[in-house]
């Protein structure tokens, strides 16, 4: 009963889906504020997301009659599902997730492509030209980060030879910061493109680069599926740069000041902020990239550094 | 297989509702066909029911940014007919609202290009200091869009003294910023990934399908009405024509830039030469029969109004020939082995103004060849 219970509250409230949803929105507003300011605007406030969000729920829900309706419903929620559950698999708290001993890091890496595959069959199940050709260029891109994304990640195992993320806490807790030894420095930059790639941001904002294809896969959705697809956005962002942290910025870790301990989780999300700030302007100076010039650039320059990191930790 | 992507009616690359149907291979442009007359207005019908006096109102409105060019273009023509010659002065004030309106439309452009390949930084920048050319435009002319300054014989508000010294100090700090934003576009690799060799108009293809304005410059045809058939103050002012050879985007960045820099050292010199004097000449109210072709350099290229008088007080015939007109055939040439990722930046490249386009045009288009995507065709292409 007491497990039940606990996995009730691990899933729904922390860090699954109320925290999750929290954090994530609160952080996008901050983004949207940041980038305000960066283009000499005031911006909008930064709890401008739940704003938002709140609105599209009380919107009108429509499904265009050339959709393929079950696809194009479930699609957001099972993207939603996918990006939460990361959560509940790496540490967020204390050295353990909140589900202890179920998955590592294959999984994790699994769970983070549900969202992209999820948009991808809500753009073509949408039955719009734009829908189709936002999933194309999404197929593309898709191909061209996720490499550089796993090889990055594969270079860390390496690094600390565990497949499991708590190890690479643990290593860390242990060693200090992987993030300071210079042979992870490429593939650290590297990872960070990448995932700047993976959440859709300037200049890899292709596949829903809205001068160009109105909003990608998403241009159909409307009312509380856009909500969804919007929580998914803001989750994503917490669940892709909170793995960065555990990889590279040592995860969670509690301090004790002048005998208050503060739990990890704090510690948690100073270093995700510091990371979306990161991501924040590099999506502020840059125009959009052609999908081709995209697709190059991961496999050569990114491709190079990982591979230099990938060489340097295993020989 | 290619699958026909329609770019508006309603669509965010576009400002203004028109219709484009490409026709696409995977991320590359086959072809396009173009379908305008959605923003009709009618106006030069409605010309011929009104005053010379009133129609200059109704010319201002044809188009919201380049107002003045098309109050002054008409106002030329009326002018011609009538005989009339303006005073120096009101040609230095129209000379200095004509510059200005231009650096203003060049900055909106550029934002809009910066939004296009989707550097919304560049585009916000573009637009705050845009704003200060609206600001002294407001202080001049009392308008920050609309000037309402021009009038038949000479024009209605007298430009301040004291409006003079801060309108200088603007231009002084807007050069310094252009100058900075020529720097960046010439050399920030995504921008150049972006706009080298992107949206290609050759000399040839520029001259056969009769381009005009920085669009046919940035191609290499030297032609500028300001320098090549004066009219206004031109005729005393010292300018540079800016040319570029390459005709791809990024060489219409650098000729609208570079024209902004010019267009400041074209108000200096007006401002600093400014005759005193009357600023208008009472015209007639009725005109004899006469004809009279004015043109003049919009900030999108050529300008032309055609003006038919039959001794009345109002007008026979109004035509007028807006820049866009003349521009829209390029697209055809541009979109040939283009993407999808560049379609929205070389629609905008030409600076389309659609409003002032649709007051008289109606494309034929050739009914054989045009497809439109139907509900039909989409659910069978689903489910490939």
């Amino acid at each position: 009963m007491v497990g039940v219970a606990e996995f009730l509250f691990s899933t729904l409230i922390f860090p699954g889906l109320l925290f999750a949803a929290a954090v994530g929105l609160l952080y996008i507003g901050i983004d949207r504020k940041i980038t305000g300011r960066l283009q000499h605007r005031v911006g909008p406030p930064i709890w401008q997301e739940f704003l938002d969000f709140g609105k599209l729920l009380t919107k009108e829900d429509i499904t265009p009659a050339a959709a393929q309706g079950a696809i194009f419903d479930f699609a957001p929620v099972v993207a939603l599902g996918a990006v939460v559950t990361v959560l509940l698999l790496f540490p967020v708290n204390s050295v353990q997730p909140a589900l202890q001993s179920v998955a590592d890091l294959i999984v994790i890496i699994y769970l983070l492509n549900i969202p992209a595959i999820s948009m991808m069959l809500g753009g073509y199940a949408s039955g719009t030209p734009f829908g189709a050709v936002g999933a194309w260029r999404y197929v593309v891109q898709l191909f061209s980060y996720e490499l550089v994304f796993v090889l990055a990640i594969l270079s860390v195992v390496a690094r600390v030879g565990s497949l499991s993320v708590s190890g690479v806490v643990g290593y860390q807790l242990a060693n200090g910061w992987l993030l300071f030894d210079p042979r992870l420095w490429p593939a650290f930059i590297a990872v960070v493109i990448a995932a700047q790639a993976k959440l859709l941001r300037v200049p890899f904002d292709i596949p829903e680069a809205h001068t160009e294809i109105v909003h990608g896969p998403l241009t159909e959705y409307s009312g509380p599926k856009l909500a969804v697809w919007r929580l998914v956005y803001c989750v994503e962002t917490l669940a892709v740069l909170g793995l960065l942290v555990n990889l590279f910025l040592g995860g969670p870790v509690s301090h004790t000041i002048a005998g208050v301990t503060i739990p990890g989780v704090v510690d948690f999300l100073v270093k995700v902020f510091a990371l979306l700030l990161v991501t924040t302007v590099m999506r502020n100076v840059m125009a959009r990239l052609r999908i081709d010039r995209a697709l190059r650039f991961f496999w050569t320059y990114g491709l190079l550094l990982v591979a230099v990191s990938l060489v340097l930790v295993v020989v | 297989m290619t699958v026909i992507v329609p770019v508006g009616p309603q669509h965010p690359a576009l400002k203004e509702p028109e219709n484009f149907r490409f026709e696409i291979r995977g991320e590359e442009v086959v072809d396009v066909d173009i379908r305008m007359g959605y923003v009709h207005r009618g106006i030069e019908r409605a010309m011929q029911d009104r005053t010379y006096l009133h129609n200059v109102y109704l010319s201002e409105r044809i188009c919201g940014i380049c107002n003045v060019v098309h109050t002054n273009t008409y106002c030329q023509a009326v002018e011609a007919i009538a005989g009339i010659e303006i005073p120096d002065r009101a040609r230095y004030i129209r000379t200095i609202l004509l510059e200005l309106e231009r650096i203003h439309s060049h900055l909106l452009w550029a934002g809009v290009a910066a939004h296009e390949i989707g550097f919304d930084t560049l585009f916000m920048y573009f637009w705050r200091d845009r704003e200060h050319v609206l600001d002294i435009r407001e202080a001049v002319s009392g308008g920050r869009q609309l000037s309402a300054t021009n009038t038949v014989g000479g024009v209605r508000r007298d430009i301040k003294l004291e409006h003079i010294p801060r309108m200088l100090d603007v231009l002084k700090r807007l050069e310094r910023e252009t100058r900075r934003y020529l720097e960046i576009c010439s050399s920030d690799p995504t921008i150049l990934s972006r706009c080298e060799g992107v949206g290609v108009l050759t000399k040839q293809d520029a001259l056969e399908v009769c381009a005009v304005g920085p669009t046919a410059r940035a191609a290499g045809v030297d032609w500028d009405v300001r320098r090549d058939d004066p009219y206004a103050a031109y005729g005393d002012l010292d300018f540079r024509v800016v040319i570029e050879r390459t005709g791809d985007v990024l060489a219409q960045i650098l000729v609208r830039l570079g024209e902004v820099i010019q267009s400041i050292e074209i108000v200096r010199q007006a401002a600093d030469r400014l005759p005193s004097g009357p600023i208008r000449v009472d015209p007639p109210t009725r005109i004899e029969p006469n004809e009279a072709v004015a043109r003049s350099e919009a900030p999108r290229g050529e300008l032309l109004y055609y003006v038919v008088s039959n001794g009345t007080d109002k007008p026979e015939r109004v035509r007028v020939r807006t820049p866009t007109y003349g521009n829209v055939l390029t697209w055809k040439r541009m979109f040939k082995g283009c993407t999808v990722a560049e379609i929205p930046i070389v629609l905008a490249s030409i600076d389309p103004c659609m409003a002032c386009t649709d007051r008289v045009t109606l494309v034929d288009v050739e009914r054989g060849r045009s497809r439109v995507v139907s509900l039909e065709e989409l659910r069978r292409w689903k489910k490939w």
